[in-house]
């Protein structure tokens, strides 16, 4: 224990929170300890459809610390919930406590609060519920055929113009769903410091994103709402919503009188906090003998809840990489008795590409061409294929030269189950992922102190992207302030607002906050020291050069004041600046896309079913790499989550009880360090001219968007079957 | 969870007459901490008995003791077990995470409950849970259960690796019953199968406390295999399992053991397709044949229909490679 009560200086090279992080001093959302806090647990519903008939509250209220209970039976007021209309007009998902209709098992309809955890769950287990049960429906399989299709997006040209095509491939692609589980498990803890102030401390990917959600609810004015996710324990886009069980949090607080912690069990993740639904895909593909594709009709639907209908966008990414002059896409939603869906990693396109990649791959085969070629003769390169606009940058061909090398794609035998080693088969597959490359508008702060010390502020969070090294990265860069002197804060709602962080967006959009922070602080400084020296009297920032010690001119070095005379002959005590960047008319004059070549090895062992990931490549353009290292683990965290996606992942259901099955860590398998070769990550690297003032354009998405067509496609090649849904289990692999 | 009590006990007098209703003993709590969070069990009373039994393992003439309480990893690591029943240090790594593997002892492996999602969800019923409320899986999703000697009663597997290596070597279990008296059941005879009454995992008499299990001499020590296939590399129940042991006189079959996992109620010898190895010359198509022998016994129910084709091939690789020595 010893090491851990030492001071110790961060590595130079690491991630700003890696000590707080290792030593466990730094807190994530349910490790707060505050005076008087109370435990909650929620309780859901046993049935899938109906109504509460009754709660049995006698036996939990015997348990010893029992405070409280919220139900819809027993409340507090929530004025934005007031009436169906306002509820609805909320968006806020499921009106918890405001419902007695039942949408899915699981549904939380109770939560009990006592002064210890152990008796909130104990207490919990003793109330009894009574229902009213309806007929449901869980099974997106047998239902999603009696849906009908609508258009998504403008079709391209004409859907029969290219029914003459050579070669055609049309295929069904069913992928099952997925669940983020990171591993920090959702929690909230909810103080409401005076009537009309309340404070947060919230498992979320968006700390402002949580005060705007809130703020309606309660009347309340949302700076008056303090929300603190300073440590992110993972959320792949879990955290982009405000689940049920914070408006728990907070309502239970308000009928308690007192702070409450809520923290969801593994369990209650499979149903709290959203999925990857369910779908099913039909991709019709033409191509002319050349390779060269003529059209693409791409139908996707996919599960949704009852009480909110959440698209996942499926065929957006057909629009996207390359390039038809027919294209026809359609999608529908499939209403279950289910919760709510929403975005997870790569979300929409990771399951869009799958079927695209397959297709393109199986196309291949039947053109007798290498799937690089066929690719490659196809990829919108130059121009966003939807509206026109040239591409900002593109380096996708780039991504997939360098992966072919990196994997030695010219050296492998091209036929499909001709490599073997034993009962062992040896097979090659790639594919191509891409995402739109957003940008939001962001601000950031710098404090500085007279000893050279600068602290940069952002409320954006850290979801374990590596933000706050970013953000060190930039601003050490263009200060010359060495890092060593320079603090990172983030993750709180007081801080300079910034979007949720998700879509790729994070690091675009807090990038450009911090460069512009800094040229606002040279300004100001170059200010002051006009006061001792004219020569920097309304001096550009470009020409003003910071440093460890002092301010200084770039064209006369030898101009320069130091910090401790800057504020001794200005009496300063902290100077603070706040900048706020946003996109603006690049976006009008070009599409900004980032993008990644994915090649896998495989071996299949065709007596048992197994399927070894022998090697799995990712060639990325991000843009500029802020950080190379987090970058790169971001990149290989995503092959991984691809490797679930492809062969295990599955959400499982019971259509006759209409719940989970398996719903725990043991039952619901996603990918283990063994699961997974060393991921072979690298990037481009040139900076998108356009993009912001970094150059970098984020790389969530697409180190997953991909990743399962890549392995599909090794797995066709090693075995000659073509496997084209997902999750492929070892009892695929030997049907 | 429901509030319990924690007694320590030193010796296995005293544990043996703490027993009573609603007391259960504890061990290194891998499987009943799951069970009492999930509000299966519901004990008033845990019994820890870490320190009342045996945490060592003993070779005395010729023959191998494993206390109750040897840790899974101990077993895994130790260094005569190493030397003359690798099978079990096999089976032991496949099976759990090292963390489950550290605290798990020998005695709890083999107690631990037959895994069932439906055991596991209070909402649902289970035989096992509540005898004569039906079973869920029979007619539901039973993509893991068992493919043999299953009622429509209980389909549910037992989930151990050790065991299967434990039955495949003729283990034997030392058991203490509440009057002191001293007995031994084979392995074979330890797990029930669940017929009309699967509440009942096990033969073992009522609040008795296994002591130590013993394993004699074989000749098994050099070609000795587990295989095990599952949905991921590590920590996950086998869909299916196979512990493969020959003894061999050049290419001739002496002696052979073959015992699954994932496919029953309890851990299983396939006594059959052993009697057909004896005496034969090893092939490919000798292995064929005997996991033939076996897959022809199995009888799949509506999701697991692709055990049949698994528990071939895992067969047949498991003894192939007992020859890679």
């Amino acid at each position: 224990m010893r090491y851990f009560e030492q001071q110790h200086q961060p590595p130079r090279e690491g991630r700003v929170e890696a000590l707080d992080k290792v030593t466990g001093k730094g807190k994530y959302a349910a490790e707060y300890k505050l005076d008087g806090m109370c435990y909650a647990v929620l309780i859901g519903s046993t049935i899938a459809s109906g109504k509460i008939k009754n709660m049995d509250l006698t036996k939990a209220k015997q348990v010893k610390s029992v405070i409280g209970f919220v139900s819809h039976l027993q409340k507090p007021e929530v004025p934005g919930f007031a009436s169906e209309a306002m509820i609805k007009a909320s968006r806020f998902g499921l009106p918890i406590f405001h419902t007695d209709t039942i949408y899915f098992k699981g549904q939380p309809i109770i939560l009990v609060i006592a002064e210890t955890l152990e008796d909130a769950t104990y207490a919990a287990s003793l109330v009894e519920v009574e229902y009213e049960t309806a007929p449901f429906n869980v099974d997106f399989e047998s239902s999603y055929g009696a849906v009908p299709m609508k258009e998504a997006g403008k079709e391209r040209g004409k859907l029969d113009a290219w029914s003459d095509a050579a070669v055609v491939v049309q295929e069904e692609y069913n992928i099952k769903p997925e669940v983020h589980h990171p591993m920090e498990m959702h929690a909230t803890i909810a103080q409401w410091t005076s009537e009309d102030h309340l404070m947060l401390y919230d498992k979320t990917q968006g700390v402002n994103n949580v005060q705007q959600v809130i703020a309606p609810l309660f009347n309340l004015k949302k700076e008056h709402i303090e929300v603190m996710s300073e440590f992110v324990g993972g959320g792949f886009g879990s955290g982009l919503r405000v689940w049920p069980h914070v408006l728990a949090a907070i309502m239970g607080a308000k009928q308690v009188k007192r702070p409450v912690k809520l923290m969801l069990t593994r369990p209650q993740m499979f149903i709290g906090t959203g999925y990857r639904p369910a779908s099913w895909q039909r991709i019709k593909l033409g191509a002319d003998l050349s390779g060269k594709f003529l059209g693409i009709h791409h139908q996707a639907k996919n599960e949704t809840s009852l009480y909110e209908r959440f698209s996942d966008q499926i065929t957006r990414v057909t629009r996207l990489i390359y390039n038809f002059d027919h294209l026809k896409t359609e999608d529908a939603l499939v209403p279950l008795n289910i919760n709510a869906a929403t975005w997870m990693r790569g979300p929409g396109d990771c399951t869009g590409d799958f079927a695209i990649e397959c297709a393109i791959d199986e196309l291949s085969y039947k053109l007798k061409m290498d799937p690089l070629d066929v690719r490659s003769k196809n990829i919108a390169a130059t121009h966003h294929p939807d509206n026109k606009l040239p591409w900002s940058s593109n380096y996708l061909l780039d991504c997939m030269t360098e992966g072919a090398k990196r994997i030695g794609w010219k050296n492998r035998n091209a036929a499909p189950n001709a490599m073997r080693e034993g009962d062992w088969h040896v097979g090659y597959g790639m594919s191509v992922g891409m995402w739109n490359a957003g940008r939001n508008k962001t601000s950031a702060a710098i404090k500085m102190m007279s000893n050279g010390q600068i602290i940069v502020q952002t409320a954006m969070t850290d979801i374990g992207t590596g933000t706050g090294t970013g953000m060190k990265n930039i601003a050490h860069e263009l200060t010359g302030i060495p890092r060593n002197k320079i603090t990172i804060e983030l993750g709180n709602s007081n801080l300079p607002p910034a979007p949720s962080q998700g879509g790729s967006t994070g690091m675009s959009s807090v990038s450009g906050a911090v460069v512009d922070a800094v040229n606002l602080l040279k300004l100001k400084l170059a200010e002051y020291a006009a006061v001792t020296n004219l020569k920097f009297k309304d001096a550009p920032e470009e020409s003003i050069v910071l440093s460890e010690t002092g301010i200084s001119l770039a064209h006369e070095p030898t101009v320069k004041v130091s910090y401790s005379d800057l504020w001794k002959t200005n009496k300063l005590d902290t100077v603070v600046v706040e900048a706020t960047s946003a996109p603006g008319e690049e976006r009008k004059k070009y599409a900004f896309c980032s993008s990644a070549a994915h090649f896998c090895q495989v071996r299949v062992n065709i007596k048992t079913g197994k399927v070894k990931i022998d090697k799995l490549i990712c060639v990325a353009d991000g843009g500029k790499i802020v950080n190379e290292k987090a970058a790169a683990n971001q990149m290989s965290g995503a092959a991984v989550g691809g490797i679930g996606m492809a062969l295990m992942e599955e959400r499982r259901f019971d259509h006759r009880f209409g719940g989970l099955i398996g719903d725990d860590l043991a039952g619901y398998h996603f990918p283990v360090n063994a699961d997974a070769p060393i991921i072979d990550v690298s990037f481009i690297g040139k900076p998108d001219p356009h993009i912001n003032p970094t150059g970098a354009k984020g790389l969530g998405e697409v180190g997953i968007i991909g990743t399962a067509a890549a392995i599909a496609n090794a797995i066709y090649h090693a075995t000659g079957k073509r496997l084209r849904d997902l999750p492929i289990t070892a009892d695929q692999i030997l049907s | 969870m429901k509030p319990f009590e924690l007694i320590k006990v030193t010796n296995t007098k005293t544990a043996l007459s703490h027993k009573k209703e609603q007391v259960q003993y504890i061990a290194g709590g891998t499987n009943l901490v799951d069970l009492m969070k999930k509000n299966i069990h519901l004990p008033d009373t845990l019994l820890d008995i870490n320190d009342a039994l045996i945490r060592h393992i003993d070779k005395k003439d010729n023959r191998i003791f494993i206390g109750a309480m040897v840790r899974n990893t101990e077993i895994a690591t130790d260094k005569t077990v190493l030397k003359e029943l690798p099978l079990l240090s096999k089976a032991v790594l496949a099976g759990a995470s090292p963390q489950i593997r550290n605290m798990a002892s020998t005695g709890g492996n083999i107690l631990q409950r037959t895994r069932c999602p439906y055991f596991y969800d209070i909402t649902t019923s289970c035989n096992k849970r509540i005898p004569g409320s039906g079973c869920s899986a029979y007619e539901g999703e039973n993509r893991m259960s068992a493919v043999i000697g299953y009622s429509k009663d209980c389909v549910a597997v037992h989930p151990s690796d050790l065991c299967v290596a434990f039955v495949a070597l003729d283990a034997q279990v030392h058991v203490i019953d509440t009057d002191h008296k001293k007995s031994i059941i084979p392995f074979q005879d330890f797990h029930r199968l669940p017929g009309n009454d699967p509440h009942l995992d096990n033969n073992l008499p009522e609040h008795a406390l296994i002591s130590f299990i013993e394993i004699p001499e074989n000749p098994f020590a050099r070609n000795c295999a587990y295989i095990k296939i599952r949905d991921r590399a590590s920590y996950a129940f086998a869909l299916v399992s196979v512990a493969a042991a020959l003894h061999m006189q050049g290419d001739r079959i002496i002696d052979a053991r073959l015992a699954s996992g994932g496919v029953a109620h309890k851990p299983w010898r396939w006594l059959e397709a052993e009697e057909f190895l004896r005496g034969k010359n090893v092939s490919d198509l000798v292995f064929s044949q005997a996991a033939d022998i076996i897959v022809g016994d199995l009888h799949p129910l509506a999701h697991n229909g692709f055990k049949s084709n698994m528990l071939k091939g895992a067969v047949e690789t498991a003894l192939a490679q007992c020859l890679v020595v």
